[in-house]
C-alpha cells in the first residue's frame, strides 16, 4: 500500500505538471491550479508539495531561463519521472476501482434524495 | 521594475534569510513574478499583503534552511565541536562538574529567591493606576525631623487642602483602624480591619468595586463596603447588596447602628501598605461626632490626595508653610505638614503611626548584598576550579594551537564551555527555587508567587545574567589557557600548577572573608534577638491572658463584678482593666503639669488609660508616691500616676518632688500621686518614652488576667464559661500578652531566619569550592605524598602538609572579615534602642567555625590521600 504515497494536494500538483508539460514552473503551476480548480493556492503549500514530490522521486527539476519580471532569478521547470507516472496511474486505478465497487443503488438513492 | 514596485523589503529579506539555500533562487523568482502579476491586476497594496502572506506561509519545515551544517557558515561546525568537547570534559570529571554546577546553581538560586523577595517588597502599592499622582500628608512640628512626624492626624487638613490648591483633584481621608462588633443573623464577628473611609476612595485608589456604584457607595452614613472575602463570611452565596448588618458603636468614632451594604469590592492585594476587610462610610463618623471634623487638634485621620498634571512637587511644598499659617491663624503655631508620595509609603517613609505595616529598605539592601556575596562565592569556586584544572587542558590547547587555532577562537571555546556550565547551573537553580518556594514563603511571610515573576522582562534579565556570569567566571581561565605557548606545553614543560596560584589564594581569601562575615553576622543577629526576648521589660508579661471586649459599656460598668467572679478561681491571681497593654496601641495626650517653679508647663506623651489595679497587676515598681486605691475616692475623679521619664520631661530629676503637683490633661485636673519605674511599653526598637496612666475605668478595652495554672486549656475554658455567663452579648476573644508582644518582632524573626539560611548556604558553597581545590591539590601532590610515605612520613604530617596552606588563608580571611562585619552589624544594631555591644570574641568564634568546617572539608580529602597505598601513587611512573 505504502508503495506510492501521494497526498491529495500533491496529486493535483503532479497532474498539473503533466498538463503543463514543458511549461511547468512555479507560478504557472499555481495559476493553472487556481483557474482549473478555482481554489486559492498559497506559495508555501505548493512549494512544500513540490519539494516533497521531488524528494520522493516523482518529479525532477531543471534550471530554466531567467526573465526580467523575476529580477534575474531563474525559473525551475518540473517534469514527471517514470516513477511519478506509475504513482499517478496507481492512484487513478485505485480510485476507479473504488468507484466501480460502489453499488448502483447507493448512487441512485442519492440522486432521488436530491 | 521601478523602485516603488518592489515588494516589502523587510519580508523579502526575511524570506531570503530563512529559505533553504537550494530553493531560495527559484522560489524567490516565483514570488517576484507573482508579485509583478498582482501589481498589475490588483494594485500595490493588495500585492504587498499577498506577498507578505505568501512569505509567512512559506515558512515551513521543508523550505526553511536547516539549523546546522549549512554550507555558508563554517562556524557552526566549530562551535558544535566546542560544545562536544566541553560536554565530554564535564563527563570526564564528574565530581568537579557536580561541584561547579551544583555550587553555582545554589548560588544563583539564592540570588533568585532574594531577588523575588526584594521585587515583592518593591511592588507594594504599584497596582494603583494613578499611583504616581497620589500623595499623602504627614504631620509634625516645625522644629521636628520627619522621623517624628505622624501620618495620622487631624481631619480639617483634608478639606482645607482641597479648597486651597487647584492642583489637587481629590482628597480621601479615613479614620484610624477601628474595631467593631458586627452582627448579621446568627453571625457575630469582632472586625478589626476596618476604616471609616471617604466616598472618594474609589476615585483615588484602584481597588475595583465589583458590585455597587463607586461614586455613591460610601456617601451616605451607615454604608458599608465589604471585600469579597468579608462578603462571603457574612452572606455566603446570598446577594449582599441591600442587606443590612448591625454594628455596635466604635468608641470615639461612630454610634451603634445598622449598616447598609452598598458595595462589594475585590480583596485588597497583599502588597498594599494598608489593608482592610471592609470600609464604613466616613459620613457615619461625621454624623456621630461632627465636632471632630473641624478640630485641628484631634488626631484620628489619614489624609491622601490625588493631584492633576498642574502639580509641581517643589512648588507645592514651598506653598505649604504659608498655607498652614493661614489656616491656623496663630502666631505661636508649631504645627507643620509635609507630603509623601504613595510609592514611598511602604519602604521609604520616615513617619510614625502608619495605617498599616511598613517595610525596611535597609533589610532589602542587606539581603541584596548577601545575594551578591553568595553569587560571588559560587563564581569564585568556578574560577578557582577551572584555573586549577587548566593544566589538564594544556595538551589540548597545545594541539589546537599547532593546528592553527588562534587565541580568539580558544577564548571562544572556553567561554562557551563556561556557558554550558552556567546554563546547567541555571536549570539546577530553577529546580532549587521551585523546591524552596514554600520555605521562602513561610520564612518571609510574603505571598511570593513564582508565576508572577515569569515575565518576558525577567526571563530576559535571567538570560542576561547567565551570560554575564559565564563571561566573568569564564574569562580568567579562558585567558590563562589561551595564552599557553604550544611548543612548551607539548614538550611537557609547562609552568606546572603555579600559574594563577596567587590569584586562586586571593579568591579563597575573599570567599572566606565573605563567609566569616556572614557567620559573625548571624551570631550577632542571634544574640541581639536573645537579648531582646530575655531583657527584663519592667513589667510582668508571662502567663498574662488578655481578654478584648472592645470598650463594651456593659462590661466596663460591671468591672468590679467581673473582678470578683474571675478572682474567685484559684488559677487567677489578679485581674486588671486597661485601655492599652504593653506592646499594643496607645494614643498620645497633651498634659500640663506644674514645674518646680510653679508654672503650668505643657508637653505631649503617650497615655495609657488604666483601671484601678493596673500598676499592681503588671507588677510595676513605684519609685515615689502611691498607686490608685479604692480607699481614695478622689483617684477616680482626677489623680494621676506617671512614669519616671515623664517626671524628667517636666524637669523633676527626683521623682518624689513631682508628687502633689497639679496637672491638667484631656479635661481632667488633679494631682500627681505616684511615679512608677520606667518600663518598656513598646518594642525594644524604641527607647522608653514618658507615659501617663490616668484612671479611666470607662475608657478601658481589655481585661487582663494573671494566670497560674498547670492546665492552661482548662483554665481558658473556665474563663470562657464565666465570660459567657456575664457578657453573653460579647464574643470571647483572648490572647496572651507575651505572644502579642513577640509579634512586634515578627519582622526581626523573619530577618534572622533569612539571614541564617543564606549565611549557611554561603558557607556551604564556599566549602564545596574548598573541597574541590583540596582534591585538586591532593591529586597534584600524589607522587610527593607517595614518596614521603615511603620515606616514613605518618598520616598526621601529610594531612597537616595538605591543610597548612588553607589554614593560613582562612586566618587572613578572618582579619579581613572582622572590621567589615563589625561596621555593617553595628549599623543594623542601631535599629534597636536597646542593643548588645558586639563582642570581639564573636569574630574569633566565627573564624574558628569557618576554620573547623574548612579543616573537616580538607581533611576529608587529605586523609584519603594520606592513607592511600604509596605503591599505587608511584607505580604509574
Amino acid at each position: 500500500m505504502k508503495k506510492y504515497q501521494l497526498g491529495e494536494f500533491e496529486e493535483i500538483v503532479i497532474l498539473t505538471i503533466g498538463v503543463l508539460y514543458k511549461e511547468a514552473y512555479g507560478v504557472a503551476i499555481k495559476n493553472e491550479i487556481q483557474t482549473r480548480l478555482s481554489r486559492q493556492v498559497s506559495m508555501g503549500a505548493m512549494h512544500t508539495a513540490l519539494v516533497r514530490l521531488e524528494d520522493k522521486g516523482y518529479i525532477k527539476s531543471s534550471a530554466g531561463e531567467s526573465t526580467d519580471e523575476r529580477m534575474g532569478r531563474p525559473r525551475r521547470y518540473f517534469e514527471i519521472t517514470a516513477l511519478g507516472k506509475k504513482a499517478i496511474e496507481y492512484s487513478r486505478n485505485t480510485r476507479e476501482e473504488l468507484y466501480k465497487s460502489i453499488p448502483k443503488v447507493a448512487l441512485n438513492l442519492k440522486i432521488v434524495g436530491n | 521594475m521601478q523602485k516603488n514596485q518592489t515588494p516589502p523589503r523587510l519580508f523579502h529579506r526575511f524570506f531570503r534569510w530563512y529559505c533553504h539555500p537550494k530553493l531560495v533562487d527559484h522560489i524567490e523568482g516565483d514570488l517576484l513574478e507573482d508579485y509583478g502579476d498582482r501589481l498589475k491586476t490588483s494594485g500595490k497594496r493588495k500585492a504587498d499583503i499577498r506577498f507578505i502572506i505568501d512569505v509567512l506561509l512559506l515558512f515551513r519545515r521543508r523550505i526553511v534552511r536547516p539549523m546546522e551544517g549549512s554550507h555558508h557558515t563554517n562556524n557552526y561546525g566549530m562551535l558544535k565541536n566546542y560544545l562536544i568537547v566541553g560536554w565530554r570534559n564535564l563527563l570526564k570529571k564528574k565530581a568537579y562538574s557536580a561541584i561547579n554546577i551544583f555550587g553555582l546553581g545554589l548560588g544563583i538560586a539564592c540570588c533568585l529567591l532574594i531577588f523575588m523577595y526584594v521585587e515583592y517588597e518593591r511592588s507594594f502599592d504599584n497596582y494603583h493606576t494613578k499611583g504616581d499622582r497620589i500623595y499623602r500628608v504627614i504631620h509634625g512640628n516645625k522644629n521636628q525631623s520627619t522621623d517624628e512626624y505622624w501620618v495620622w492626624n487631624n481631619a480639617p487638613i483634608g478639606p482645607a487642602l482641597a479648597s486651597n490648591f487647584p492642583e489637587i483633584d481629590k482628597v480621601v481621608q479615613f479614620s484610624g483602624r477601628s474595631d467593631i462588633l458586627l452582627t448579621y443573623g446568627e453571625k457575630i464577628f469582632q472586625e478589626e480591619g476596618i476604616f471609616f473611609m471617604d466616598s472618594t476612595v474609589f476615585d483615588v485608589f484602584s481597588w475595583k468595586l465589583l458590585k455597587g456604584n463607586p461614586k455613591t457607595a460610601l456617601a451616605a452614613p451607615y454604608s458599608i463596603v465589604l471585600t469579597e472575602t468579608a462578603a462571603k463570611k457574612y452572606f455566603g452565596d446570598e446577594e449582599p447588596l441591600g442587606k443590612s448588618i448591625k454594628g455596635t458603636d466604635s468608641p470615639g468614632r461612630a454610634n451603634a447602628g445598622d449598616y447598609l451594604v452598598t458595595g462589594v469590592m475585590e480583596d485588597v492585594p497583599a502588597n498594599s501598605h494598608f489593608k482592610f476587610d471592609m470600609l464604613l462610610s466616613l459620613s457615619t463618623f461625621r454624623k456621630s461626632i461632627p465636632d471632630i471634623f473641624t478640630n485641628w487638634g484631634y488626631v484620628d485621620f489619614y489624609t491622601y490626595f490625588l493631584v492633576n498634571d498642574k502639580f509641581d512637587r517643589a512648588r507645592f511644598e514651598q506653598k505649604l508653610p504659608g498655607f498652614i499659617e493661614r489656616q491656623m491663624k496663630d502666631p505661636n503655631n508649631r504645627y507643620a505638614i509635609q507630603i509623601e508620595p504613595l510609592k514611598d509609603a511602604y519602604l521609604r517613609t520616615p513617619a510614625q503611626r502608619q495605617p498599616g505595616e511598613t517595610g525596611s529598605l535597609a533589610n532589602l539592601y542587606i539581603f541584596s548584598i548577601i545575594g551578591l556575596f553568595i553569587l560571588a562565592i559560587a563564581m569564585i569556586n568556578f574560577m578557582n576550579l577551572s584555573t586549577a584544572r587548566s593544566m589538564e587542558r594544556s595538551k589540548e590547547v597545545g594541539v589546537r594551537k599547532s593546528i592553527g587555532a588562534n587565541r580568539k577562537s580558544l577564548i571562544t571555546q572556553f567561554l562557551s564551555e563556561s556557558l554550558i556550565i552556567v546554563y546547567l547551573s541555571m536549570m539546577v537553580a530553577i529546580v532549587i527555587v521551585t523546591l524552596a518556594m514554600p520555605g521562602m514563603i513561610s520564612i518571609t511571610g510574603r505571598a511570593l508567587d513564582i508565576q508572577q515573576f515569569i515575565t518576558p522582562q525577567n526571563i530576559g534579565i535571567l538570560a542576561g545574567i547567565s551570560l554575564v556570569i559565564a563571561l566573568v567566571a569564564g574569562s580568567y581561565p579562558s585567558f590563562v589557557l589561551s595564552a599557553f605557548n604550544p611548543v612548551m606545553v607539548l614538550k611537557g614543560m609547562s609552568k606546572s600548577g603555579k600559574s594563577g596560584v596567587a590569584l586562586r589564594r586571593g579568591l579563597v581569601v575573599l570567599q572566606f572573608s565573605l563567609s566569616i562575615a556572614l557567620i559573625a553576622g548571624t551570631m550577632i543577629v542571634y544574640s541581639q534577638m536573645n537579648h531582646i526576648l530575655n531583657k527584663d521589660m519592667g513589667f510582668d508579661k508571662e502567663r498574662m491572658l488578655i481578654l478584648d471586649y472592645n470598650y463594651d459599656f456593659q462590661v466596663n460598668r460591671q468591672r468590679e463584678a467581673f473582678k470578683t467572679e474571675m478572682e474567685a478561681n484559684s488559677e487567677i491571681l489578679s485581674t486588671a482593666f486597661t485601655r492599652s497593654v504593653p506592646g499594643g496601641y496607645y494614643p498620645n495626650a497633651g498634659t500640663e503639669i506644674q514645674t518646680p517653679e510653679g508654672k503650668m508647663n505643657g508637653n505631649g506623651q503617650p497615655i495609657f488609660q488604666v483601671g484601678m489595679d493596673f500598676v499592681n497587676h503588671f507588677n510595676l515598681k513605684l519609685v515615689a508616691g502611691r498607686s490608685y486605691s479604692r480607699d481614695h475616692p478622689a483617684d477616680t475623679i482626677g489623680n494621676l500616676v506617671i512614669n519616671e521619664s515623664m517626671a524628667k520631661q517636666y524637669g523633676y530629676t527626683n521623682p518624689a518632688d513631682i508628687i502633689g503637683k497639679k496637672y491638667s490633661q484631656w479635661g481632667r485636673e488633679g494631682e500627681v500621686i505616684g511615679v512608677v519605674k520606667d518600663f518598656n511599653f513598646t518594642s525594644l526598637h524604641r527607647p522608653i518614652q514618658p507615659l501617663s496612666m490616668p484612671l479611666e475605668p470607662f475608657a478601658c478595652r481589655y481585661l487582663c488576667l494573671k494566670v497560674k495554672s498547670d492546665n492552661m486549656t482548662a483554665t481558658i475554658e473556665k474563663v470562657h464559661a464565666i465570660w459567657n455567663r456575664m457578657a453573653p452579648h460579647r464574643p470571647f476573644l483572648y490572647s496572651f500578652l507575651d505572644d502579642d508582644f513577640a509579634k512586634q518582632y515578627q519582622k526581626d524573626y523573619n530577618f534572622r531566619q533569612l539571614f541564617t539560611v543564606f549565611s549557611c548556604l554561603a558557607i556551604f558553597i564556599a566549602c564545596l569550592g574548598l573541597l574541590g581545590l583540596a582534591t585538586h591539590t591532593a591529586e597534584l601532590k600524589t607522587k610527593e605524598i607517595g614518596i614521603r610515605k615511603v620515606l616514613g612520613a605518618d598520616i598526621t604530617s601529610i594531612v597537616s602538609m595538605l591543610s597548612k596552606d588553607f589554614v593560613i588563608l582562612i586566618v587572613v580571611s578572618m582579619l579581613i572579615a572582622t572590621p567589615v562585619a563589625w561596621y555593617v552589624m553595628n549599623k543594623w544594631l542601631e535599629n534597636f534602642a536597646y542593643h548588645i555591644n558586639i563582642q570581639f570574641w564573636t569574630f574569633i568564634l566565627a573564624g574558628l567555625a569557618a576554620l573547623i568546617v574548612a579543616v573537616i572539608t580538607i581533611s576529608f580529602q587529605a586523609i584519603k590521600a594520606a592513607v592511600a597505598n604509596p605503591v599505587k601513587a608511584l607505580r604509574s611512573e
